[in-house]
């Protein structure tokens, strides 16, 4: 294999972050085996493999202390000559460590590379192209999504929680699929986004949920479309220097997803993953029994009775009091059913992916075809995915390269309502109900008691189905039109069409009386089309410089169609067009953005490192004078370990201090025509259509700004066998989007403005070691703790959010800080709560709510260790976080004293109640419902979140078969265990999909243990 | 290089055509607040609009704050802040008496565009005849709205001009209620001479205006004039009776009886929530209240609920639930004005006025048709119980008792209201952050 220098010019700029860095670091001894004609000796021929056996293509064998050496085949096989016997062969591969051989007197040679720990000549996404890591001046991380891709959720980001500093995410939920929460460096927006930006392949993919059933405050996650298996690398853009090509969407942060692809000169290599497992809840809630709850009920009865005697409650009244005197029978009298258990399962995980890759001289080839299915364990909820992807580049002259990246995906899911709200909610009719009511009725018939439906109704009749089909497709084409200066351009689409049919027939709640049944249909659809030139050159030996410019312009599009109908003959007619009475209603929204940017970087002898861009996003969401925003950044680095006075401190392998400073923008959620003054319709009387005020104009309404400030120390000690990473940043926002409450005699209840201001300041560190390099056995480590402080800044007025208003956005707190009255003890002779009277006017008034806490960890991160022994491999991964607080929102239901009576059920954690004088608890004596002791947004239920959690635990082993070219079987567990105080099942159950109310824990089945056993076949 | 100049000229193509109107995108379901109620089409949409805004706040929430805050309903769901109207200790963070302030001026806005604005529209098709009527229902609507107001909180800020920016109809005090009732009036009197005598059981007619003053006389204690009103409505009988049995009025899907005189549409396409409130889960509600035992004994009782019974009925576990909402889908409608009231109305005006006769004579007739046997009262007194018993039952599930007890003083004795600061509603907090012009109610 040769290069002329255009074509590895032209190959340089667009395949893989590894074949650019190949393509590169092979430039000269392309150039140099031309001139390798000495007189022939003798013949060496051989085969360069790696660890597995597979033959590595484009592999440099050169004869040490000449010019003379070749590439290896498609095959790995290479030939070469050498003067006399004794000389030693250096062969060395990116991403493996360099071997030298002596040749003596074989002449036919088998070598296996070992691959390389090193990180600092790895390639790195950056926006809009790669680098290698050593001159990396932004804070990007990278991450192999490979080891994680076990942890039974249906989207990739799911799996990262604990594996890149600075980014946190939260599961939310254990239905497989459903949105996460992710946040890189802390949030930015209280009514705009604060996701970060995905970018697949080059193409901005929506990851708004199209989700309009109600699952109880829940919502799908668009980014489960993407199978995780076929996602070669991710990085994380986190500092402005990185994200400002990003402009108004950078400011949170970007995700760069790259997608497999072949590799030229491989022959085809064909892929099997099938893996097959369980999963169980962990823990369930424990419950009162039906005489302890009736007990409970009594004593509430009574203690409220003594509370205020008009009530006239006493002891001869008393709710559980014998039949024959028209109670419902004595405490002891009262059964106990369990519901839960007919709602959870042991469900079942299975996944199935099949891929060939390979390429010639000129084309290469990804194909992968992948199966989910992943049952939750709340019946009858489960996620499916099936997907394609077909990856293609094509060489089609000297100088011009063309591709394709092509993402199908089909996800299927059977929703079922799990989290808030009384009508087909699983969780509330499973776990609210309570414990001493029958299923049945006096006669016999299955009801729903307590307001919620019957389970088992409930189980034999859920029919809420969506199906996603999911496009993510980019072709390009890529020219060098002068040596040095390249062209690109590209289209992208994002197409997802949602479809969502519900049923609900007549037993139950949301079919009553005659059957209720929705349709709808959402697409998203985002088109891009971007153009880049690029130049990069080195002048003299010290100076290279490079400089890019570009720009995009895209367009979002939502619409939706939906329609209901009620009203059926009977429960075998399902679909809307069969109802009575149907309904339908439309909605459509659309976005265009327009953008120009530019970035010039230098490099003085790999020592001093500088760039700057910006760019210019033109938006049709704001107002005319605010439509263009610019985004510049500035960044530099120094690589200390460059410099002669340190060149010769063996033990510091690298050294860099970078630092940048930008500006990048947030426009996401806004809504698309926020700026405008408007009028709707929909407000019809009569059937007669009705015109109304809708919103007031703002038409200086414009993008949220990010400031971020970053520096950062990148060391590695012992020729890289310890590396470090640390990043202090402070990101401040201003013009934050909002929607300004008005005073309603205006009108209108809000209007959107840029009002408000708020900071994420924090830290991050990832230390990544080779603890143990032998030739058996390896261990390696990473560990990576991250720090984030967030505040409102600037806030006129506090925002409640939430159930009871449990969640508070006030100036001078973070965000999502949750908005108490706190119990300070239980008065052991009263048994009443004492909550602490912040204004000491002695009562307890709202003005006694107090901020304590808010979802934000003080600390988090991950830890991974691996180990390899011969065949063996082990991979240990542990998440944590400290210092969240979580609202456990079922407990302050379920521990609610007796006072709901037979509208709630009493958690056994309420048998703790405080009984009589002396008593030490703190669990007061019941009395009435937000009355006193149980009062809304107590403290109480206010709990520390923190947590400690085995995310993966991972055995494999290589078995070695000779036709093979790998085989490795593996088990795999995930949350195997988790160590925290948090008194519900899950510390990172959020009931709310919204972003202002998260950390609210209410019907939401927990992460789920699972264990898993799959095989890995590479022919 | 020949694909390589088809891509750059593609590419170009596509970056010259990014600029112009690219980035100028409308909405296709809103229209710009520049061009809004412009010829007799657009000002019958916009008032439209006002109803429909009407219904919003009224149907449910502030219908709500009338019967919870008697003495006929039972709390049985999760959310407290409906058990505090039950025991009189609304807290200014309640979600209830947030919506409807903020429903209430939404509509009051709606309202004021078409009073500011349909006047001027210059369209032939908008004959003066069509325009008065408009204007009137509008002025009508903005009567009503000040009213609903007065009774909850008492004096508010007194807004009469639509709202083009955020900063227009922000920062006012609060009126005297002597205030808003005279603002009331004066709207009244407005649409009485706007409006035409016809009748119309879904929109304001000048006859609606009479039943409306007849009620608003009667809280004024102006006898007098609320006899004259309620006489007036009454006095078409043609167009207004009081339908047998009972439930004539609700029951097998009628709507626009001959009952009502103004009670607000609802259809299959606009739904009515109301009915989720009341039924129970077997029929797809959520029986977030319920008639209390008290309640449901009384009208049990045949001797004192009478057919009015069928306000009431029990579910699968034998639980009571209301019944007066119950269509599915929602498509009952809500009763603003019925002419029970107005012959409740005219018996009280009468009874305070001395005429006792006339006033029996009044209640009799709304007992004969719940089919219970004729009142005996003789004294003033007892016959001004006896209107007041009557109305708990005859408006159960309507908005009445409340604001019936609250004003003729009874509200401490019979509703243990010991506090008279509570016999007004605070102030929702939020409006108070969001203004700091207003001042809250005492005691709150």
């Amino acid at each position: 294999m040769h290069f002329t220098p255009k074509e590895s010019i032209s190959f340089l700029r667009y395949v893989t972050p590894i074949q650019m860095w190949l393509a590169v670091f092979l430039f000269p001894f392309v150039l140099l085996s031309h001139q390798a004609n000495a007189s022939e000796i003798i013949i060496l021929k051989g085969k360069v493999t790696d660890q597995a056996g597979e033959g590595l293509p484009g592999v440099s064998v050169q004869v040490k202390g000449t010019l003379r050496g070749d590439l290896t085949d498609a095959q790995g096989n290479f030939e070469i000559s050498v003067e006399q016997p004794g000389d030693v062969l250096v062969i060395s591969y990116v991403g493996f460590v360099t071997q030298e051989v002596r040749t003596v007197r074989q002449t036919s040679f088998h070598i296996k590379l070992v691959p390389d720990q090193k990180q600092l000549n790895e390639v790195v996404v950056v926006g809009y192209g790669t680098q290698e890591r050593k001159n990396l001046i932004g804070s990007i991380s990278k991450v192999d999504p490979s080891d994680v891709k076990q942890i039974p959720a249906g989207s990739f980001d799911a799996q990262l929680q604990g594996k890149v500093a600075g980014v946190q995410i939260s599961s939310n939920t254990g239905v497989p699929g459903e949105s996460v929460t992710v946040r890189v460096r802390g949030a930015t927006s209280i009514n705009a986004d604060n996701d970060p930006l995905y970018v697949v392949d080059g193409v901005f993919i929506n990851s708004n949920s199209l989700q309009t059933v109600g699952t109880g405050g829940k919502a799908t996650s668009p980014i489960a479309d993407i199978n995780p298996s076929d996602i070669e690398s991710l990085e994380i853009l986190k500092d402005a220097e990185a994200t400002a090509l990003y402009g108004s969407r950078g400011a949170n942060g970007v995700i760069l997803i790259t997608t497999k692809r072949g590799k030229f000169n491989q022959k085809a290599r064909i892929n099997l993953n099938v893996s097959q497992g369980v999963a169980k809840a962990a823990k369930l809630w424990e419950l009162t029994t039906g005489p302890e709850h009736a007990q409970l009920v009594n004593e509430w009865w009574i203690n409220t009775g003594k509370d205020t005697p008009s009530l006239n409650r006493n002891e001869a009244n008393r709710p559980f009091r014998p039949i024959s005197e028209g109670g419902r029978g004595l405490p002891e009298e009262q059964q106990t059913y369990d519901r839960l258990g007919q709602v959870f399962r042991t469900a079942s995980l299975k996944n199935y992916d099949l891929s060939v890759s390979g390429g010639t001289a000129t084309t290469k080839y990804y194909i992968g075809g992948g199966y989910n299915s992943q049952e939750s364990i709340l019946r009858p909820i489960d996620f499916n995915r099936a997907s394609l992807k077909f990856n293609l580049d094509q060489k089609i002259s000297d100088r011009v390269q063309v591709g394709i990246s092509n993402t199908f995906a089909r996800t299927f899911r059977n929703q079922a309502r799990a989290g808030d709200g009384p009508a087909g909610g699983l969780l509330q009719a499973a776990l609210h109900t309570p414990t001493y009511l029958s299923p049945y009725n006096d006669n016999g018939v299955l009801v729903g008691r307590a307001g919620f439906d019957n389970v088992e109704l409930l189980l034999d009749n859920y029919d809420v189905k969506s199906v996603s089909l999911r496009y993510i497709g980019n072709i390009y084409a890529e020219a060098d039109i002068l040596p040095n200066l390249k062209f690109r351009t590209s289209w992208g689409l994002d197409f997802n069409n949602y479809d969502e049919n519900e049923y609900w027939n007549n037993l139950l709640i949301s079919g009553s009386p005659d059957g209720f049944a929705t349709a709808s249909n959402g697409q998203a659809t985002t088109w891009i089309n971007e153009q880049t030139l690029s130049y990069r050159k080195k002048f003299g030996t010290k100076h290279t410089f490079g400089i890019l410019v570009g720009n995009t312009v895209q367009s979002n599009v939502m619409t939706g169609t939906s329609s209901t109908g009620r009203g059926f003959a009977n429960n075998s007619f399902k679909l809307v067009s069969s109802a009575a009475t149907t309904t339908g209603s439309s909605n459509w929204s659309k976005n265009n953005l327009s953008s120009f940017f530019s970035r010039l970087d230098y490099n003085y002898d790999g020592r001093y490192l500088i760039d700057f861009s910006i760019r210019a996003d033109g938006s049709s969401s704001f107002g005319a004078d605010n439509r263009w925003g610019y985004f510049p950044s500035v960044g530099g680095a120094w690589r200390v370990k460059q410099e002669d006075f340190l060149k010769d401190v063996r033990i510091l392998s690298d050294l860099k201090i970078r630092a940048s400073y930008g500006v990048t923008g947030n426009q996401n959620g806004l809504g698309s025509f926020a700026a405008l003054g408007l009028w709707g319709g929909g407000t019809p009387y009569q059937g007669a259509p009705g015109i109304a005020p809708q919103q007031l104009a703002n038409p200086n309404l414009k993008w949220e700004r990010t400031n971020q400030f970053n520096v950062g120390v990148d060391a590695s000690f012992f020729d890289e066998r310890i590396g470090l990473e640390f990043n202090v940043y402070h990101k401040n926002t201003s013009n934050g989007l909002l929607s300004i409450a008005l005073p309603a005699t205006t009108g209108f209840p809000n209007y959107r403005s840029n009002a408000a201001e708020i900071s994420n300041k924090g830290f991050e560190l990832g230390i990544r070691t080779v603890n143990v390099q032998g030739r058996n056995f390896t261990w390696n480590t990473d560990f990576n703790i991250s720090r984030n402080v967030n505040k409102i800044e600037r806030l006129e007025n506090p925002l409640e959010y939430g159930s009871r208003s449990l969640i508070l956005q006030k100036e001078g707190s973070p965000l999502y800080s949750f908005w108490v009255y706190k119990q300070l003890y239980v008065d052991s002779q009263t048994g009443n709560t004492v909550y602490e009277d912040v204004n000491q006017d002695g009562k307890i008034t709202i003005a006694d709510r107090q901020i304590m806490g808010s979802i934000w960890p003080k600390f988090y991160g991950g830890l991974n260790n691996s180990f390899t022994y011969k065949g063996f491999d082990v991979n240990a991964f542990l998440s944590f976080s400290y210092g969240n607080k979580v609202y456990n929102h079922n407990k302050f239901f379920g521990e609610g004293g007796g006072a709901r009576d037979a509208a709630r059920i009493i958690f056994a954690s309420n048998n703790d109640r405080w009984q009589k004088p002396g008593d030490v608890t703190d669990v007061p004596r019941p009395d009435g419902v937000n009355v006193n002791n149980y009062r809304d947004g107590g403290s109480r239920w206010l709990e520390d979140g923190s947590f400690i959690r085995i995310r993966s635990l991972t055995i494999g082993y290589k078995v070695p078969v000779r036709k093979l070219t790998a085989l490795r079987l593996y088990v795999t567990g995930s949350n195997l265990f988790l160590i925290t105080k948090y008194t519900g099942l899950d510390p990172e159950s959020s009931a709310s999909s919204a972003q202002n109310e998260q950390g609210i824990d209410l019907g939401t089945p927990p992460q789920p243990r699972s264990v898993q056993v799959g095989i890995n076949v590479t022919l | 290089m020949k694909a390589f100049k088809y891509i750059l000229a593609t590419a170009l193509s596509v970056i010259l055509t990014s600029c112009g109107n690219f980035l100028e995108v409308e909405p296709r379901a809103s229209i710009s607040d520049q061009q809004t109620i412009i010829d007799k089409a657009s000002s019958e949409n916009a008032l439209r609009g006002a109803y429909d805004a009407l219904r919003a706040y009224y149907s449910v929430n502030f219908q709500s704050i009338g019967y919870l805050s008697g003495d006929n309903i039972q709390w049985t769901g999760s959310q407290s802040q409906v058990q505090e109207f039950i025991n009189h200790r609304v807290n200014a963070e309640n979600s209830t008496i947030a919506s409807v302030w903020s429903g209430i001026y939404t509509t009051i806005n709606r309202i004021n565009h078409v009073i500011d604005k349909v006047p001027a529209v210059k369209d032939p098709l908008l004959t003066d005849a069509v325009r008065n009527q408009m204007v009137g229902e509008a002025y009508f609507l903005r009567a009503l709205a000040y009213f609903d107001l007065v009774r909850v909180w008492g004096g508010v800020p007194i807004i009469t001009k639509p709202t083009s920016t955020p900063d227009d109809n922000r920062g006012i005090a609060r009126a005297t209620q002597e205030e808003i009732y005279a603002q009331v009036i004066s709207d009244l009197e407005k649409a009485e001479t706007l409006l035409p005598a016809t009748t119309d059981r879904y929109r304001a007619t000048r006859k609606t205006v009479w039943a409306l003053k007849a009620r608003y006389y009667l809280y004024q204690k102006n006898h007098a004039k609320a006899e004259e009103f309620a006489d007036k409505v009454i006095a078409d009988a043609t167009s207004y009776k009081l339908l047998k049995p009972f439930n004539a009025f609700f029951a097998n899907d009628v709507r626009g009886s001959e009952e009502s005189v103004f009670e607000l549409f609802y259809s299959i396409n606009e739904t009515n929530s109301h009915r989720g409130q009341w039924q129970p889960q077997q029929n797809g509600g959520t029986r977030q209240w319920a008639p209390n035992d008290a309640l449901v004994e009384l009208l049990s009782d045949p001797t004192i609920g009478g057919t009015r019974s069928a306000l009431v009925a029990r579910d699968n576990q034998n639980r009571w639930y209301g019944n007066l909402y119950y269509r599915s889908p929602g498509t009952d409608p809500t009763y603003v004005i019925r002419i029970a009231e107005l012959y409740l109305i005219r018996a009280e005006a009468r009874a305070q006025l001395g005429s006792i006769t006339e006033a029996l004579a009044d209640l009799n007739i709304i007992r004969e048709r719940a089919g219970i046997a004729k009142s005996l009262a003789t004294k003033q007194a007892d016959i001004l119980l006896a209107i007041e018993n009557e109305r708990r039952l005859e408006f159960a599930l309507e908005p009445h008792r409340w604001f019936d007890l609250v004003r003729t003083g009874r509200a401490e004795s019979v509703l243990k209201v010991t506090d008279p600061n509570k016999l007004l509603l605070p102030i929702p907090a939020e409006q108070l952050l969001a203004d700091k012009a207003l001042k809250q109610n005492p005691g709150y």
